[in-house]
C-alpha cells in the first residue's frame, strides 16, 4: 500500500511548499526513525517505506496541510480515501 | 517548481478528490508527448506550458528518447544545471515509471553539466540499481566522466564511452581558452541563480551542494591535491567539505593557530596564495604545521555572502608554485560559485535559527512518544496501534499531534498526581 502511494508523497512535499530538510524535520518530530536521505528516498520512490514510516511522512504532510487551511489530503496507508471523516481508528 | 509539475492548487485539488494520480503523474504528460517520436528532434521540456522566450532559463534544454525492448535511450540536449536537472530527473522517473529498467543516458548532445546533473545520475542510478535495473552513461565529456570517477558514481551506473576522443576535455573547458577571459559559462547565469534563490534552504542539500563543488574544484584545478570549504559556524570556522583527512587537518590546523590563508580569507574577505610555504613568512605557527603534511602551495578564496565574508574555498598542493594564474581563476570560479549556493541557502535558515528548530522537534517527539506509552498502557495495544490512534485523533481534530500528545499526558498527571513527584 505504502509502495502504491509513495509516489504521490514527493508532489505533497511541493504542494506544501517543504523542502526535503523541512519534511524530515517535520517527520523526526512525529517519531520518525529514518535518516533524512532514507526519507528522501521514500519521496522518490526509490526505497520502500514501511506502513508506519509511510504513514508518519503522510501525517507530517497533512499537519502542514492543516497549517494551511486544508485538510488532510494525503491519504494513510490504512485508507484510500482521503476525506477527513473516514478515520481507521479501531 | 517545474514547469510541467502540477500547480499547488492542482496538485490539492488531486489529492482531495481521492483520485490517486499515476505515479509520477504530472512528468508522465511530458513522456506522452515525447514517446512516440522516438528518435526525432528534441522537444523542449518547458513546452507543456506554452511557448519558450528568450528569457527562459530552460531554452535550449530539450531530451530525445528512443525505446529498444525493455531499454530507453534518453538523449539529453543542452545544459544540464540547476534549472534544468529537475526536467532531467522527471523524464528520467517518468521512464522508469513506464517500466523500463535499463536506461542509457547519452550526454553527447550536453555542452554543460554540473553538480545537480551529478545528482541525478546518482538518484537514477540507486533507483534502478535497488530494483535490478542498470542506468548507462554514454558519451560523456572527460571532465563529466572524471568527476563520476571523483564521486565514486562508477560504482552504480556503466560507463559507454563513445564519442569524445583521446584527450577531449568537453565543452566545461572552454574555462582554460589561452588568452580569454576565463568563464565559466553556463554555469553561473543570473537568470538561473535566481530561480534557485525560490528554493527552501536545506542543510543537506547544501553540504551536499558544497562537497560536489569541492570535488568540482579538486578535478578541475590542475594542481590541486586537496580542496576544503571553511564556513563561519557557531561564531567559528569549521570545515563543512573536504576531498580528504589531510586538508581537513590543514584547515583544524589554522583553526588552531588563528592564522593561515583560510583563516585570513575567511576574515578579510579577499584571496591569500601562498605561492611556496618554504618561503612563507606570513604565517609563522601554521607555515612549519602544513610543511610537515607536506603541503607546499595553498589558494583561499574567500566565500561571500551580502557581501560578507563567511568563509573560504581552499586547495591545497603539495607542489610549489603549483597554481598559475588560470587555475587561480579557476579557483576564483569555484569560490563564486560555493558562495552562490550559500547566499541561496543561508538566506532562510541561519544555525542559530535550525538549533532552535531542532531542540522544539526533540521536544515534540519526546512528548509523543510519551503519549505513546499512556496509549499502550491504558488501552492494551501495540506500540504501533498507539501511534495510529493518537494520529487519527489528531486527523479528526485538526490539531497537530504534539499538542494531543501533551494532552494525553497532561491527562495522566492529574489522573495520577503522585507521578509529579
Amino acid at each position: 500500500m505504502a509502495g502504491e502511494l509513495s509516489g504521490l508523497l514527493d508532489q505533497a512535499r511541493q504542494d506544501a511548499g517543504l523542502s526535503h530538510g523541512e519534511l524530515w524535520l517535520r517527520y523526526f518530530e512525529l517519531g520518525g526513525m529514518s535518516s533524512a536521505l532514507q526519507v528522501e528516498a521514500y519521496l522518490y520512490g526509490a526505497l520502500l517505506p514501511s506502513d508506519h514510516d509511510y504513514d508518519v511522512v503522510a501525517h507530517a504532510l497533512n499537519e502542514r496541510f492543516v497549517e494551511l487551511g486544508g485538510n488532510h489530503p494525503v491519504a494513510y496507508s490504512d485508507s484510500q480515501t482521503v476525506t477527513e471523516d473516514e478515520g481507521a481508528e479501531s | 517548481m517545474s514547469s510541467s509539475s502540477l500547480s499547488v492548487n492542482e496538485g490539492l485539488v488531486a489529492f482531495a478528490s481521492g483520485i490517486p494520480l499515476p505515479a509520477d503523474g504530472a512528468p508522465a504528460s511530458v513522456i506522452d508527448q515525447d514517446v512516440p517520436g522516438a528518435g526525432r528532434p528534441p522537444v523542449p521540456l518547458s513546452g507543456a506550458t506554452g511557448g519558450i522566450t528568450p528569457a527562459d532559463p530552460l531554452a535550449g534544454f530539450g531530451a530525445t528518447i528512443a525505446f529498444a525492448g525493455n531499454q530507453a535511450v534518453l538523449g539529453v540536449v543542452g545544459q544540464v544545471d540547476l534549472v534544468s536537472a529537475p526536467e532531467l530527473a522527471a523524464v528520467l522517473n517518468a521512464v522508469i515509471d513506464l517500466g523500463h529498467a535499463t536506461v542509457v543516458l547519452d550526454l553527447a548532445g550536453t555542452d554543460f553539466m554540473g553538480a545537480a546533473g551529478l545528482e541525478i545520475i546518482a538518484t537514477t542510478g540507486s533507483r534502478l540499481r535497488s530494483t535490478g535495473g542498470q542506468l548507462t552513461i554514454r558519451s560523456p565529456s572527460a571532465l563529466v566522466r572524471r568527476m563520476l570517477d571523483v564521486t565514486g558514481l562508477t560504482e552504480l551506473i556503466s560507463l559507454e564511452p563513445t564519442g569524445p576522443v583521446e584527450g577531449h576535455l568537453g565543452p566545461e573547458q572552454t574555462v582554460a581558452v589561452p588568452g580569454l577571459p576565463v568563464v565559466m559559462a553556463p554555469a553561473i547565469q543570473a537568470e538561473q541563480w535566481r530561480r534557485v534563490t525560490a528554493m527552501p534552504a536545506d542543510l543537506d542539500v547544501l553540504d551536499g551542494a558544497l562537497r560536489l563543488v569541492v570535488a568540482l574544484a579538486q578535478a578541475t584545478v590542475s594542481g590541486a591535491d586537496g580542496v576544503s570549504v571553511s564556513l563561519q559556524r557557531h561564531g567559528r570556522l569549521a570545515t563543512v567539505a573536504a576531498s580528504d583527512q589531510t586538508v581537513s587537518d590543514m584547515d583544524a590546523d589554522q583553526y588552531a593557530t588563528g592564522e593561515g590563508p583560510c583563516v585570513d580569507a575567511s576574515v578579510e574577505g579577499r584571496w591569500f596564495h601562498a605561492e611556496s610555504l618554504d618561503q612563507e613568512t606570513r604565517w609563522p605557527s601554521f607555515t612549519p604545521r602544513a610543511r610537515k603534511l607536506g603541503i607546499s602551495a595553498i589558494l583561499s578564496h574567500p566565500l561571500l555572502a551580502d557581501d560578507r565574508p563567511v568563509g573560504a574555498l581552499n586547495i591545497y598542493s603539495r607542489t610549489a608554485v603549483a597554481f598559475a594564474p588560470k587555475e587561480q581563476e579557476l579557483a576564483a570560479i569555484f569560490a563564486t560559485e560555493a558562495s552562490l549556493i550559500l547566499r541561496d541557502a543561508g538566506a532562510d535558515v541561519s544555525d542559530e535559527q535550525l538549533s532552535g528548530r531542532l531542540g522544539e522537534a526533540l521536544r515534540r517527539r519526546h512528548i509523543i512518544a510519551q503519549a505513546q506509552g499512556v496509549v499502550m498502557e491504558r488501552d492494551g495495544v501495540s506500540e504501533d496501534a498507539a501511534y495510529t490512534r493518537l494520529r487519527n485523533f489528531s486527523r479528526r481534530s485538526d490539531r497537530p499531534l504534539h499538542e494531543w500528545a501533551a494532552d494525553v499526558v497532561g491527562s495522566t498527571r492529574r489522573e495520577a498526581p503522585w507521578l509529579e513527584n
